[in-house]
This record gives C-alpha cells, sequence and structure tokens, in this order.
C-alpha cells in the first residue's frame, strides 16, 4: 500500500517535484532517447572470431612428481606465452602495425551516424592515444585457463574489415612467437657453437704440431720404431753369441787354424754395431729415449683435444636438440570467420535494459521523496 | 489537515531527524567518556590492522603487496558487516522512538548506515595514510578509481542492509539467518582473492557478486597496470539500483508493521 502524492492537479499548485515531472525526466525521456537512438543512430557491427593455442610440444622435463602428472597430458599448452601473445595484442605496437597496413582508424570511422560508436565517438580528442582506447574496446583476447584456448574477437563496421583486423592480428602473433623462437635458439646455440669451434681450432693446432715434429725428427710411431731396434740388436746378439762360442771352439781344437782371425774379426764387428744400435735407442743425442718426452708430451696433447672436441660436439647437439623442444607453436583452433550478420548492437536488449533501469531509479527515487515528504514540521 | 508542507521543509526537517539519530546512536553505542566516538573508527582499524599482520603472516608470498590488499579488503568487509549488524538491530532497539512524529521507520535505517559508512570510511582513509606513511603501502595510482569504487561498494552495502534491516522486522528467522550468510560471505565477496587469480570458469561466478566489482576498482586504483583488475562499475551501480530498490520496498512494509504493533 504506497501512497503516492495526489496528481499536481488536485494539489494547491507550485510545489516541486511532482511524480509526474519525475517519471518524465526518470522514464519518458530515456526511454524516447534510447528508441531513437537504437531505431535511427546505431550501427550495425560484424564480429569475428578466432581461437588459437599456444603451446610447446615438448616441455622441459618436470622436476617434481606432481609436476610430472600434471604434465603427463603429452604437451603442456604454455599459459605465460599466450599471455605475452595478449599483451601483444592488446599493444600500441600491434595498433600501430594494424594501422599501417589495414588502416583500422579509416575502418572505425564507418560507423555512419551511430556518434556513440563509431571512432572518435564520445572521445575528446582524435589522437593515436584516444584511437587506442578504441581499439581495446573493439578488440578482445581471453583466454580459458582450463584449455588454455585463447579467443580473439574483433567487431568492427563491415564484415570485411572484422575479419582482415582478425586475421591480421594472428598473422602479426604468430610473427612473434616465431620471432620468441629464434631469439631463444640464437641464445642456446651461440654458447655451444663457440666452444665448439674453440675445441676444434684446439685439436687441429695439436694434430699440427704432432706432425711437424715427427717430420723434424723423422719418427713414425716411438713405440714400434724402438721396438724394431731392439729387436735388431737381440738378433746382432744372437750371432755375436754363436761367433764367439765358434771362436772359442775353433781355439781350443786348432789354434793356428787361419779362420781364427776372420772370426776375431767378426766378433769385434758383431761388437761395434751393437753399441752403435744401442746408442741410437738410448745413449745421449739423436737417440729415440732423448725423442720421446717431447714425442709424448705432442700425443698426450693430441688426445687430449679430440676428447674435448668430442664432449663439444656432444654439447651442440643437446643444445639443438633442447632449442627444438622449446619450440612454441601458435596453433589455429578456429580460423576468423567472416562474419554474414551483425550480432552487435543487440538493439531489444539494450532498449528492455534501459527501460527497466528507468522504471527501477524512478521507484528508487519516488519511495525516497515520498520518505522525505512524511516528515512534517 | 493543515496544507502539505513543501519538499524542501520536509527535507530539512528530515535531516534533523537524521542528523539527531546519528548523534544519539554514537553516543549510546560508544558513551562519552575515554575516547568516545573516536571508537567509530578506531575499533574497525585495530580489526584491520589484526587481519593485516595475520595475513603477512599466513599467506606468504602473494602475487601482490599484503598491506594494501589487506585494507582494501577488510574495510569492505567491515563496512558490509557492521552496517548490516546495526541495521538488522535498528527498529527492535528504537520502537520507543517511533513515537515522535517526524521519527520514520527509515529514518532509523538511514541514520544507522550514515554512521557505519562514515566510521567505516574514516578508518580505511586513515588506515591508507597510516600505511602509505609507513611505506607498507604505495602511494595509489588513481585516487578516482579508489573513490568511485569506495563509494559505490557503500550505496550498494547501504541497499543491502536496508533490505536485511527491513527484513528482519518480518520476524526473527532473519536475523538467525544473516549470522552464518554473513560468514559465509567473506571468502566469496572478493575481500581475499583477486578475480584474476581464479580459473576462468570462477572467474565468470565471481563476477557475478556485486561487491566483487568495487574491490577490483579499488584495488585497480592502488595498483594501477600492475594487476589484472576485472570489474564493470554499471553492473556495480545496477545492482545498486536494485538492492536499494528491494530495500525501500522492504522498508516501507515494515514502516506498516511497526506502526500497526
Amino acid at each position: 500500500m504506497m501512497e503516492f502524492p495526489a496528481p499536481a492537479s488536485e494539489r494547491d499548485g507550485g510545489r516541486w517535484p511532482r511524480v509526474g515531472s519525475l517519471f518524465t525526466a526518470a522514464v519518458v525521456v530515456p526511454t524516447l532517447v534510447a528508441a531513437a537512438y537504437y531505431a535511427f543512430f546505431s550501427a550495425d557491427r560484424y564480429v569475428s572470431e578466432s581461437r588459437f593455442l599456444v603451446r610447446n610440444p615438448h616441455p622441459p622435463q618436470a622436476t617434481t612428481l606432481i609436476g610430472g602428472l600434471l604434465e603427463s597430458t603429452g604437451f603442456s599448452r604454455s599459459l605465460e606465452d599466450t599471455y605475452v601473445v595478449q599483451n601483444y595484442i592488446l599493444s600500441r605496437d600491434a595498433l600501430a602495425e594494424l594501422e599501417e597496413n589495414l588502416a583500422v582508424g579509416a575502418a572505425f570511422r564507418k560507423g555512419g551516424r551511430d556518434f556513440l560508436n563509431r571512432f572518435p565517438g564520445l572521445e575528446w580528442e582524435d589522437t593515436f592515444e584516444s584511437l587506442y582506447r578504441y581499439y581495446k574496446a573493439r578488440v578482445s583476447v581471453t583466454t580459458d585457463t582450463a584449455s588454455s584456448v585463447t579467443v580473439l574477437t574483433v567487431s568492427a563496421f563491415t564484415a570485411e574489415d572484422a575479419y582482415r583486423i582478425n586475421e591480421r592480428l594472428l598473422v602479426m602473433s604468430e610473427r612473434l612467437v616465431n620471432q620468441l623462437n629464434r631469439r631463444a635458439r640464437e641464445d642456446t646455440m651461440a654458447h655451444a657453437e663457440s666452444e665448439t669451434q674453440a675445441a676444434e681450432a684446439r685439436a687441429r693446432a695439436a694434430a699440427q704440431a704432432l706432425a711437424a715434429y715427427r717430420n723434424r725428427v723423422s719418427v713414425i710411431d716411438l713405440e714400434r720404431q724402438a721396438a724394431l731396434q731392439l729387436q735388431e740388436i737381440a738378433k746382432l746378439g744372437d750371432a755375436l753369441f754363436s761367433a764367439r762360442t765358434l771362436l772359442s771352439q775353433v781355439e781350443a781344437l786348432a789354434p793356428r787354424n787361419p779362420q781364427v782371425s776372420a772370426l776375431r774379426l767378426r766378433v769385434r764387428d758383431l761388437e761395434r754395431e751393437i753399441a752403435a744400435e744401442s746408442a741410437k735407442v738410448t745413449g745421449a743425442g739423436g737417440s729415440l729415449a732423448s725423442k720421446a718426452t717431447e714425442f709424448e708430451r705432442l700425443t698426450l696433447e693430441q688426445e687430449y683435444a679430440r676428447k674435448q672436441l668430442e664432449a663439444a660436439l656432444l654439447a651442440l647437439e643437446s643444445a639443438r636438440d633442447h632449442a627444438q623442444r622449446q619450440m612454441l607453436y601458435l596453433d589455429r583452433v578456429v580460423r576468423p570467420n567472416l562474419p554474414a550478420t551483425p550480432i552487435e548492437p543487440r538493439r531489444v536488449r539494450g532498449f528492455l535494459v534501459v527501460v527497466i533501469f528507468s522504471l527501477m531509479l524512478w521507484a528508487m527515487l519516488s519511495l525516497l521523496i515520498y520518505s522525505v515528504r512524511e516528515h512534517r514540521s | 489537515m493543515q496544507g502539505e508542507p513543501s519538499f524542501p521543509d520536509s527535507l530539512r526537517v528530515q535531516l534533523r531527524v537524521l542528523g539527531a539519530l546519528s548523534m544519539r546512536e554514537i553516543v549510546t553505542r560508544f558513551g562519552r567518556d575515554q575516547i568516545g566516538f573516536w571508537w567509530l573508527f578506531v575499533e574497525p582499524m585495530i580489526l584491520t590492522v589484526g587481519v593485516t599482520v595475520l595475513w603477512s603472516v599466513f599467506h606468504g608470498r602473494t602475487p601482490v603487496p599484503i598491506a594494501a590488499f589487506a585494507v582494501s579488503g577488510y574495510s569492505m568487509v567491515l563496512l558490509w558487516r557492521s552496517t548490516v549488524n546495526s541495521c538488522i538491530w535498528a527498529v527492535a532497539s528504537n520502537t520507543a522512538l517511533l513515537h515522535h512524529r517526524n521519527v520514520k521507520v527509515l529514518d532509523l535505517f538511514i541514520s544507522r548506515i550514515l554512521v557505519e559508512v562514515a566510521g567505516s570510511t574514516i578508518s580505511f582513509f586513515l588506515l591508507s595514510v597510516v600505511y602509505v606513511f609507513l611505506g607498507l603501502m604505495a602511494p595509489p595510482v588513481d585516487l578516482m578509481n579508489i573513490l568511485v569504487g569506495w563509494l559505490a561498494l557503500a550505496w550498494f552495502t547501504a541497499g543491502w542492509a536496508l533490505c536485511w534491516g527491513a527484513a528482519s522486522t518480518y520476524g526473527e528467522l532473519v536475523r538467525i539467518a544473516w549470522i552464518p550468510l554473513g560468514y559465509f560471505f567473506f571468502p566469496i565477496c572478493g575481500a581475499a582473492f583477486m578475480v584474476d587469480w581464479l580459473p576462468s570458469k570462477l572467474q565468470a561466478l565471481a563476477l557475478w557478486i556485486p561487491t566483487v566489482h568495487g574491490v577490483e576498482m579499488m584495488r585497480a586504483g592502488i595498483w594501477g597496470s600492475g594487476v589484472r583488475a576485472h570489474y564493470d562499475i554499471w553492473f556495480l551501480l545496477a545492482s545498486c539500483v536494485i538492492v536499494t530498490l528491494l530495500g525501500l520496498v522492504l522498508a516501507r512494509g515494515a514502516a506498516y508493521r511497526v506502526d500497526s504493533l
């Protein structure tokens, strides 16, 4: 049972405010304005939608058990990288590129008589900043954290514009993802590559030093050459032994045999020969033993350099593998569509919202005014 | 019956009534001795400081500075809770005052709402200033966002408290129902989380709660673009209109019920 003040005609005039005028101001005027706007001014807007997924087919190995369980799905949808793409799409950089290639500013001006929604609309000035604000209202990027699919919608005054802007944004996002990939790969590979080059140079230097030394002292393989020499000496020793035996036998049986002096000569020759051969192996100066120290050192160095090169090559391989694993892909789940019909603005809905809320506002204000009127001095 | 008084005269009378009722409320609640009406905002300040300390200890690492998070969130909870608590007793403890011709049921609610909103606002303001001076909180990025967010929250709280206060005259059950509801409301009102931290399904649900929008808006004002705030001020204002209308209708019914007692 609500009592509202009687109509103005029944009361002694000049009181303020009348519910009638309040109703006009709070309900009739907004309703008429909304009706006029939706009927004559609002322009159709087409919405083009696409969906994409930023993912990493080989996620880095999980370090914890729980992490492993969570990531056992085979590929990880990298949310962080999705946010990077989101931020890029809503950036001034992206808008500047769109403006350069597609003249989005002009596209957003096509709103005809729609003074509210065309650019610059209610903005005070027509600058890049105001275009950026407008752009952020027309482009939306939202990521569903459960599936990590990102929905990109673009709303524009013609279907082609909406489609072209959406498509272009996707291409630009793909380029961004590729840039991120290239950067990551270059960073990981650069170090491994320089390491490998250094090891290669060292191995080559060691091999060259060894070859030069071999040429200089005319040694191919020290060990084998020494063995050969020793074999020679042993053979000579055998001959010496048999010569001596023969000599002592002949001397004992026939001391005046003419063979004796020949045998003596042979023994002396053999002894001299053995001394000369031994000197080649161990003696001072040009012997094999004196060459051994330097030769050993160079061989060791070459061995070491080769091991290092092997390790560096292995590291390079694993770095390449790692870079491959870190690759991100932007997968288009749903390609942008060329909208056939405008789905914005929703005129009936907007009009009803205005009517209902103005009625509620009016009811609220009349109740408040009525409660004030209950007080009398 | 003499001629109807003019609207400005009535308004003047009502404002005088509201002023007197508010002063009476403060004096009867806090007394005149010791720090008297200062309790009005010292009490929420102490509670908020307590919550700041608790959250700093137990929340560990949060994505945002905890002091500002606690002040923005808990001040709203206190505003909300104390206003409803005060309104559901407004008629029951002041029935005698209704014998005055110019004291109406709605005036009892409005005066209590004014007192509570003023107390919470002063507490929020002073604590923020103190925290900024102590370096616990960075100076806010956008004061306008905080102001509009807080005012919208205050309006929403007023409408909501009016609903509960008026409904409490219909039966004792309402007062009992409010107690669990008030506690249930704390984790979902937006004070203890930011929408961006939630999974997207929950985000959509959370954005149906009007107060979430106000808190998010205030936090956007406190931290600026450092956080992703999700809010729609028009949704909050529309909710304000709805609860206020509902509260006013319920209050009219309450007035008839109380008059006929």
